[in-house]
């Protein structure tokens, strides 16, 4: 029953998206003529528009329009862009790897860093070590993935002459090591931003278990401290940090976009928004039809891994 | 135990060292990778209107008429031509021994099939309109006989670049123009793939008829700012960058080489003159003497334009001072506003894109604080390119900032604008019965001596009622690596000139 109810709530989750986008890019000026043509539009004669409404299947009532793309993606085809004259999913399938390879190294980085550093802040509470993994946290949260990518590229290149994102984008298949060089800095700029919440709720989290009965029974048993922070401490801390990194990898997915500009990497967020630039309707719909199937199933792993983690929710 | 780990963390740590540090070798030195911010959004040439696409399929395609240095026209695939004596008639010789990139043989019959389509209001040609007084097209042979229903000396500018491919008529006549049709030109690169948002790769052209040319491949590489298109030319992943922010261009260092050429392109603040407060030419005046234009250049644009009038085809070119307030005058602006009646002041809305060029934003801002000092208020509309180009098309706006291109002949840089018939002429809200004349009257010789006369009237004309306030041209930017040699920009942002480039 519980999971009849989660599967209602995620289906009327993703029709109310769909909807609210379809319909928010109906409202935005422009159309698919307008920013094909630009200013160009302009010698158009009505007839050549009525024509170009035609092709492009946006002479239709709205209603009708939902209905024949809901109809399509649910049958698995997500419709075609006229620009590049490619199968919406050709485009989705490459893209959607770049940028999950990202939000997936960006958050292992993250995971890594914010633990590491909030075990080492939350080992000594206002000791200089907790001050100083604290000014990282708030650090990291206030320089923008702009800025600190703006920055690497910068000094790495003017410098040392290395920007391996300057050729062409290797796939993993392709070439793994231009494809992890590729990937190093931009994860690094995510891992970054990911690392500073989970800093946070690491630190609150552990100084919160480690008064709790059972910690201080492990260390009257001589336990080893290093064990015990690992096995009993971190491990009964790790709800809040599950949930602030889930939250974080949903967040990754879309704050991707300016880190896959700024390093040239051809991710779902660039396609996205080339896509509404260009008013191509088909693929901005689908791109984030396919954004939100992933979110909410990364809502739903989730939930499974507080389960795991904790047997006690249900 | 410690030292194993400690031999297993060494290891690690090489493997991925090792990994990071590999990088690919530099290319070849006939191969040219070239990072654009923009990508091409079609292969179509004759409905391309995207900067990027004009550029790209530009080195794809061959046009009868082409802009050489100094911005001369000169023969493409047409070798000469000559006017009828009514100027009616245009007949072009066209070249001899020219192939399509799939082995066959450009012929008149192929121009007379490419231009009918360029024609053909189903096809919804970007430059239909430059060419809207053919009347009639016949093939003779290696002439290319064009009729026209006035007499049209432009007509020969009309017919340079991507807008006026020359296609093959198998291939209009099949319907395999655009779309996921293999491009097939008669230019000096091949098309060899397209991949959306990333690159664009082309291959010599053998039989090209100026040879084959030395850089043997050429990618144009989407690489979406043009801070990391510098970074790629430092790290010398790219040997070439396509750059227009004056921001980026100020920090390009002497390891790279910079090629600068004044743009045909400028900057306009337009009026909506159908409209209250612009609908009062003292208002507009008030509005043109308030601007310092180089001020605007020199904050905006970080001294990286030139002050221009109307017409910025070289040959014709508008003289900026020859203008009611060629210098900022804020009396006469004050001055001008009491005549319409607005001693206190104005207040108008302005339009910006916030995305359609790099300094779109700033030189509103600039424009803003000078109007001040006068009394005008300059409120900004900001959005995004996607919505500034509809609600420009409708004239929905009571002024905009527009970054307008331009073209080597002032006929077919203005006649859509400013004659009563325009297809823009909505959006210029302007035109007169002088004006008309103007524009017939420049049409009717090809010499530039004789046409000047009334292209000076027209600049004249638009001036003197501030129908806009003409800015500023910016500078077309390329920097490239020190190795590439014999190559020069055009005002047109045209890269054709990598035929005869060399690489080392």
């Amino acid at each position: 029953m519980g999971f009849l109810k989660r599967l209602a709530s995620v289906l009327t989750t993703l029709f109310g998206i769909s909807v609210f986008v379809f319909v928010v890019l109906r409202v935005i000026p422009g159309d698919t003529i307008t920013s094909s043509l630009g200013i160009e539009t302009g010698v158009l004669t009505p007839e050549q528009i009525d024509t170009l409404r035609a092709y492009y299947g946006i002479d239709k009532p709205l209603v009708g329009q939902y209905l024949s793309w809901m109809a399509s993606f649910l049958s698995g085809d997500l419709g075609f862009s006229y620009s590049t004259g490619a199968p919406v999913w050709d485009l989705t399938r490459s893209a959607l790897l770049v940028t999950m390879q990202l939000a997936l190294f960006g958050t292992i980085l993250g995971v890594l860093i914010g633990i590491s550093i909030g075990m080492f802040s939350a080992r000594k509470p206002g000791s200089a070590r907790d001050f100083l993994g604290q000014f990282f946290g708030l650090l990291a949260l206030a320089i923008p993935g702009f800025v600190l990518s703006t920055t690497i590229v910068t000094v790495t290149a003017n410098k040392f002459q290395y920007f391996p994102n300057g050729y062409e984008y290797m796939t993993p298949f392709e070439d793994l090591s231009m494809n992890l060089q590729q990937m190093l800095f931009p994860s690094l700029v995510l891992g970054i931003a990911v690392a500073a919440p989970v800093m946070r709720t690491t630190r609150s989290a552990l100084l919160e278990t480690v008064d709790k009965d059972f910690v201080r029974t492990a260390y009257g048993k001589g336990v080893k401290p290093r064990i015990v922070r690992l096995r009993h401490v971190l491990r009964n801390s790790l709800i809040p940090i599950v949930t602030m990194t889930g939250i974080q990898f949903g967040y990754l997915l879309g704050g991707a976009v300016i880190v896959e500009k700024i390093f040239a990497l051809p991710g779902m967020g660039r396609q996205i928004l080339d896509a509404i630039n260009k008013r191509e309707y088909a693929t901005v719909q689908s791109s984030i039809m396919v954004f939100a199937i992933l979110f909410v199933t990364i809502n739903l792993i989730t939930d499974w891994v507080y389960r795991k983690v904790d047997p006690r929710i249900k | 135990m410690k030292l194993r780990k400690l031999w297993t963390g060494v290891a690690i740590a090489a493997m991925f060292g090792g990994i990071l540090v590999t990088q690919p070798a530099k290319a070849a030195d006939s191969s040219l990778v070239i990072g654009s911010v923009l990508d091409i959004d079609k292969t179509d040439p004759h409905t391309a209107t995207n900067f990027a696409t004009v550029r790209g399929l530009g080195l794809v395609y061959g046009s009868l008429i082409e802009i050489g240095a100094k911005n001369a026209i000169k023969g493409g695939l047409a070798t000469s031509w000559i006017f009828s004596k009514d100027g009616k008639t245009l007949t072009l010789n066209l070249r001899q021994g020219v192939k399509f990139h799939d082995g066959s043989t450009f012929d008149a019959e192929d121009a007379k099939a490419s231009l009918e389509r360029i024609l053909d209001t189903k096809t919804g040609a970007a430059a239909r309109a430059n060419i809207a007084t053919i009347t009639s097209i016949k093939a003779d042979g290696r002439k290319l006989i064009l009729n026209m229903s006035i007499p049209n000396a432009p007509i020969l500018a009309a017919l340079e670049g991507v807008n006026m491919a020359m296609l093959s008529k198998a291939d209009i006549d099949a319907g395999k123009i655009g779309g996921s049709n293999k491009p097939n030109g008669t230019g000096p690169y091949k098309f060899v793939s397209w991949e959306p948002t990333q690159s664009l790769k082309l291959s010599a052209n053998a039989d090209y008829f100026m040879g084959e040319p030395k850089i043997k491949d050429v990618t144009i590489r989407v690489i979406p700012t043009e801070a990391s298109i510098l970074s790629a030319l430092n790290a010398g992943t790219i040997g070439m960058g396509i750059i227009t922010d004056p921001l980026i261009a100020r920090q390009v260092k002497s390891n790279l080489k910079m090629f600068k050429t004044p743009a045909l392109a400028y900057y306009a603040l337009q009026f909506n003159t159908k409209v209250a407060p612009f609908n009062d030419k003292n208002v507009r005046l008030a509005v043109q003497c308030a601007i310092d234009r180089q001020e605007l250049i020199n904050t905006a644009l970080l001294g990286q334009g030139q002050v221009t009038g109307p017409i910025t085809s070289p040959a014709y070119r508008s003289d900026a001072n020859a203008r009611p307030c060629a210098k900022q005058d804020i009396a006469k602006a004050k001055e001008y506003l009491a005549a319409a009646g607005k001693s206190s002041g104005v207040t108008f809305k302005t339009l910006v894109t916030s995305t359609g060029w790099a300094t779109s934003v700033a030189m509103a801002q600039n424009l803003k604080a000078q109007l001040a000092k006068a009394n005008i208020t300059m409120d900004l509309d900001i959005v995004e390119q996607a919505t500034y180009v509809p609600r420009w098309l409708a004239a929905d706006f009571v002024a905009t900032l527009a970054n307008n291109g331009g073209r080597i002949d002032p006929d077919t840089m203005y006649t859509r604008y400013f004659t009563s018939t325009g297809n823009l002429n909505k959006v210029a809200t302007y035109s007169s019965d002088t004006l008309d004349a103007n524009f017939i009257k420049g049409k009717a010789s090809g010499k530039v001596a004789d046409r000047k006369g009334a292209y000076t009237a027209i600049s004249k004309e638009l001036e003197d009622n501030a129908v806009w306030v003409w800015l500023a041209t910016p500078y077309e930017y390329r920097v490239a690596t020190k190795k590439l040699r014999g190559f020069s920009a055009l005002a047109n942002g045209s890269l054709l000139q990598l035929r005869s480039s060399t690489l080392g």
